[in-house]
């Protein structure tokens, strides 16, 4: 079985070749039958990573150490959940990883489009086998085959990282490999526009819905990370400004700028070459985080691998994918002239096209300090890297820039808005903003970015809310609906608008929540069994915590050592915690498990800093229980987890397609149903089938 | 042309705001990543570097981990990783990581006091050893 | 031996998939499909949502008169423009009457127009609040929007329209 996945990768780089060779040439002459080969070449690509990727998990399931990945990530006592993770653990199998995803993408894309919007398909077939066979190339030349054999057989591997055994770790990494892989949809649809030369808004229509699903796993993917993060590296934070981190997010926030974008395209007919180059930047800014996590390039917590054939391989890649895309961008320059211009400073256009600018100055700082290490070693020959600070002084400000900007968008009218009208829409959230602000300023804050954030996410609040309040009324007055009815047509008639204001607020309880971070408590205190501490929540509560003793066990895995924690609040018993430090025997790796207690509003959150004697407690001494904790009141942190699952609702609206898009009527039939209806109306026909 | 001249205007005003946040922010925020050889033949000549921020890695030297004790820090002494002639004592506060030993890659953040010790903030244990592991370590 | 004939099928399936429509003489369609919407219906589409989205947000009250009124007919001249040009391309595509409609938008493209009706039917129902400009129910006595008293309300039929 691992034999037939090593054959199925070596046969899936000529297969990919000779499939993006055909689908160019017969794009070029109008040959269908070559088309056809290369299409099925793509469906034969992803059956053969399949096969690949089940050689490797078969690998994994038969602890077959004598290959060096298996032998690297696994071992004997690992649990078999762990092992079929294997596949995305290190550098190796992610990449196997990445192309098997995009093959099923692609896989899709075609097998949708087989009978439609067939002009697209030969160079659609021809990008995406392009950047597969790109991967196929990584693969097999650049030292990372995941079938390398060693000299020998272990008897045993090194076993998975203890940190990476959490749940939100095996999700994190195939949800972002997800939303990376999905935007080489709407990049290969956007080249194939630029080579065919059908520049419309026709691209745009059929991959928005593939735009949507790329932000959808990206989104997830990061706060997967950030979950991931916060419960099991211990430091009691979500975000630490890591190159991998920023990595990620940099592809989020251009793609972010490009869903606003397109629609100022699809409405107003501008900004034409803006969104390809933005499509093209997306695209490079994926392959780049999946570069920057496999390569070492820069020093990072979790960066793994050192290889400088990789290095070189990839940025010829990214070097290439950037000049064509420029060159056809310039070849096709007449093509893609505005077909309006923006009328006013006060207008949608105008307020999107300033997120725009400020997402992607907020990449491009991100993008300054993740290789300023670089940037400086090749100027003074030293490297200097820039720290959370430098990030945080950037992106703060601008967040709150592009916070507001939520609130203000979707309100002003598309051309032109009147002053009259702002200030008509703009009274109420203003004063409720306002009233926040002087509200936290009399309780005593003087926090003052989270004050602003704070006030501001209440402005963005009442706006959408209104935005709500006002849609429905007026459908139910139209209509003459009730207004659950009435907000129920709303959204479905409308789901990208309505979807999108979700979003929006999900990204307000984001902020906020991030805002509870100037917030923070931390204490730290050595104890002794039957000692207590005392801490108080930014709230006004106490919390009580008595450290009741240590528990000492060895299982066929690991040492453990558990301490127990009881909780008062109040003096009002709260439960217990447990915190606990862990030694792996296979690789002798210790890792700690924190205890963590959420409630809406505030996590209590328990680190077992340290064991004074390790030793004597794994003897079960009664005197060398004594251990330092430290202890954390994180104000608002599970906002990130409920405001993350927001933004996935609003998005799956956003995308849930309506009825079938090939469903045809003729005319009289469509008005003879529609014209019993517009007073009573009790027929839900959801609009808005983007056809996709 | 006129019209979206004022754009223009916008976008370049767009672009100092954000120059400017990034130029304040690496100037608070600079840190300077050196060797332990580099950074000891430089402070001698150089005194301004007991001011600066720092990241340097090295290689904790076997046997010299002191854990901390009440109200103490703890304690180690790095060597650089390609002359271990090289070495300087650590002091560090906080807690450290758990992939942390005696004789782990390290990589530390915080400044160089004027009495030659050098005051981590943070300490990071270097991951290329830590996620994965070369064929001949795997071969002991 | 089991895995060395698993190989072979695999290459030999895999190669025989791939080459088979050249052998065969099978092709895939290229053109643009006669089902599609062109770029001419395309455009009719959004204007038409664009104008929708003038009479929603001139209901909602986000637009004022003066606004709307110079908005809307920008709006309709487009949308007139758009479905002149559709006619026309579809005129001369098709001879055949039933056909004319088969394409996956139209029916979105009529619901958008239903909607739009409904919309500018729904305002002709309607106060406008000499105040602020929002739109109230017939027979309401305050404006929703900003409160102010509604003089029209007073001389009007405080119910029928209301309920509609």
């Amino acid at each position: 079985m691992t034999a037939l996945g090593e054959l199925a990768l070596w046969i899936a780089l000529p297969i990919s070749v000779w499939g993006l060779t055909l689908a160019f040439i017969g794009g070029k002459t109008d040959r269908g039958d070559l088309v056809l080969s290369a299409e099925r070449s793509v469906y034969v690509v992803f059956f053969l990573l399949i096969l690949t990727s089940l050689g490797i998990i078969n690998a994994f399931l038969t602890d077959s150490f004598q290959y060096w990945y298996v032998a690297s990530y696994s071992s004997r006592e690992l649990e078999t959940y762990y092992k079929f993770s294997g596949l995305w653990a290190g550098q190796r199998g992610s990449l196997v990883f990445w192309a098997l995803l995009l093959a099923l993408f692609s896989s899709v894309a075609v097998f949708q489009n087989r009978r439609k919007n067939r002009e697209f398909m030969p160079y659609v077939t021809g990008v995406l086998l392009t950047i597969l066979a790109f991967f196929f190339v990584v693969l097999l030349f650049a030292e990372v085959n995941p079938f390398e054999r060693l000299p020998f057989v272990p008897a045993d591997g090194q076993g998975l990282n203890p940190q990476l055994q959490n749940y939100w770790m095996t999700m994190h990494p195939p949800t972002l490999y997800l939303g990376f892989t999905a935007f080489a949809i709407p990049f290969a649809f956007a080249m194939s526009a630029l080579i065919t030369g059908r520049l419309d808004t026709r691209w745009i229509v059929l991959t928005r819905r593939w735009i949507l699903v790329s932000w959808f796993f990206l989104t997830n993917g990061i706060v997967f990370g950030m979950r991931w993060a916060y419960e099991e590296l211990g430091w009691g934070g979500y975000w630490f400004w890591d190159p991998v981190e920023n990595a990620s997010l940099l592809p989020w926030l251009t793609a972010t700028a490009f869903l606003h974008s397109i629609m100022i395209q699809e409405n107003r007919g501008m900004l034409k070459v803006w969104n390809m180059s933005l499509v093209i930047l997306t695209f490079l800014l994926t392959v780049f985080a999946t570069f920057l996590t496999r390569s070492g390039l820069i020093e990072s917590v979790h960066s793994f691998a050192e290889n400088t054939t990789i290095a070189f391989i990839f940025l010829a890649f990214m070097g290439g994918v950037l000049g064509v895309g420029i060159l056809l961008i310039v070849w096709r320059l007449p093509h893609l002239r505005s077909e309006n211009h923006i009328q006013s400073f006060l207008s949608r256009e105008a307020s999107f096209l300033l997120n725009n600018l400020i997402l992607l100055g907020a990449a491009f700082a991100v993008l300054w300090g993740t290789l300023f290490p670089l940037i400086t070693e090749g100027f003074t020959g030293e490297q200097i890297s820039v720290g959370p600070p430098f990030f945080n002084a950037v992106n703060l400000p601008i967040g709150l820039v592009l916070l507001a900007l939520v609130g203000i968008g979707p309100v002003i009218a598309w051309r032109k808005a009147s002053r009259r009208n702002l200030t008509r829409n703009f009274a109420l959230p203003i004063a409720l903003g306002l009233g926040v602000l002087v509200g936290f300023l009399i309780a005593g804050v003087r926090e003052g970015m989270a004050l602003v954030t704070f006030a501001v996410s209440a402005f963005v609040t009442t706006i959408i809310v209104v935005e709500f309040w006002k849609g429905t009324r007026a459908r139910a007055r139209i209509e003459g609906e009730g207004y659950l009815k009435a907000i129920t047509h709303l959204v479905s008639r409308n789901r990208r608008r309505w979807g999108g204001y979700i979003v929006h607020v999900g990204v307000v309880v984001v902020f906020t929540a991030f805002a509870g971070a100037a917030f923070d408590v931390e204490v730290r205190q050595t104890m002794d069994p039957g000692e207590s501490v005392s801490i108080t929540s930014p709230y006004g509560h106490t919390y009580d915590l008595t450290y009741q003793g240590l528990s000492t066990s060895r299982s066929q895995h690991m040492w453990q050592w558990v301490a127990l924690m009881t909780v008062q609040r109040n003096g009002e018993s709260a439960g217990a915690l447990t915190t606990e430090k862990r030694h792996y025997l296979v690789n002798q790796q210790q890792a700690t498990e924190v205890g963590i207690r959420s409630t809406p509003l505030e996590d209590l959150y328990v680190i077992l800093a340290g064991l004074e004697d390790m030793q004597g407690a794994a003897d079960n001494d009664p005197d060398s229980q004594r251990a330092t904790f430290r202890f954390l009141v994180n104000p608002l942190v599970g906002w990130i987890w409920y405001g993350g699952l927001i933004i996935s609702i609003g998005t799956l609206i956003a995308l849930w397609p309506g009825r079938p898009a090939t469903r045809s009527v003729t005319r009289d039939a469509a008005v003879a149903a529609g014209s019993g209806s517009p007073a009573g109306g009790p027929t839900p026909r959801p609009t808005q089938a983007e056809v996709g | 042309m006129k019209k979206n001249s004022r754009f223009y205007i916008g976008l370049v005003g767009v672009a100092l705001v954000v120059t400017y946040l990034i130029w304040t922010g690496v100037s608070d925020a600079m840190v300077y990543y050196l060797t332990p050889q580099e950074l000891l033949a430089r402070v001698s000549t150089d005194p301004s570097l007991h001011e600066v921020g720092l990241k340097v890695s090295g290689r904790v030297v076997p046997g010299s981990y002191q854990p901390a004790r009440e109200d103490e820090p703890h304690r180690f002494v790095v060597s650089d990783l390609e002359n271990s002639e090289v070495t300087f004592p650590v002091v560090y506060e906080d807690l450290l990581p758990d992939t942390f030993t005696d004789e782990v890659e390290v990589v530390l953040e915080g400044r160089y006091g004027p009495d030659g010790v050098f005051e981590a903030v943070t300490v990071l244990t270097k991951c290329g050893s830590r996620y994965e592991a070369t064929p001949e370590e795997l071969s002991t | 031996m089991g895995v060395f004939i698993g190989g072979i099928l695999v290459v030999v399936g895999v190669v025989a998939f791939v080459l088979h429509p050249i052998v065969a003489q099978r092709s895939a369609p290229l053109g643009r499909l006669e089902d599609e919407p062109t770029e001419a219906q395309a455009r009719k589409r959004i204007a038409l949502m664009a104008l929708r989205d003038v009479e929603y947000e001139f209901a909602t009250g986000k637009l004022d008169e003066a606004d709307y009124g110079s908005l809307k007919s920008e709006l309709a001249a487009e949308a007139l423009e758009a479905i002149r040009v559709e006619e026309s391309e579809r005129r001369e595509a098709s001879t055949s009457a039933g056909a004319e409609d088969r394409h996956p938008g139209a029916v979105e493209l009529l619901e958008l127009e239903e909607e739009i009706e409904a919309y500018r039917a729904g305002l002709r129902q309607a106060i406008a609040c000499e105040r602020c400009g929002g739109l109230n129910e017939m027979g309401s006595r305050f404006c929703a929007n900003c409160g102010t008293k509604l003089l029209a309300a007073a001389g009007q039929g405080s119910e029928g329209a209301g309920e509609q």
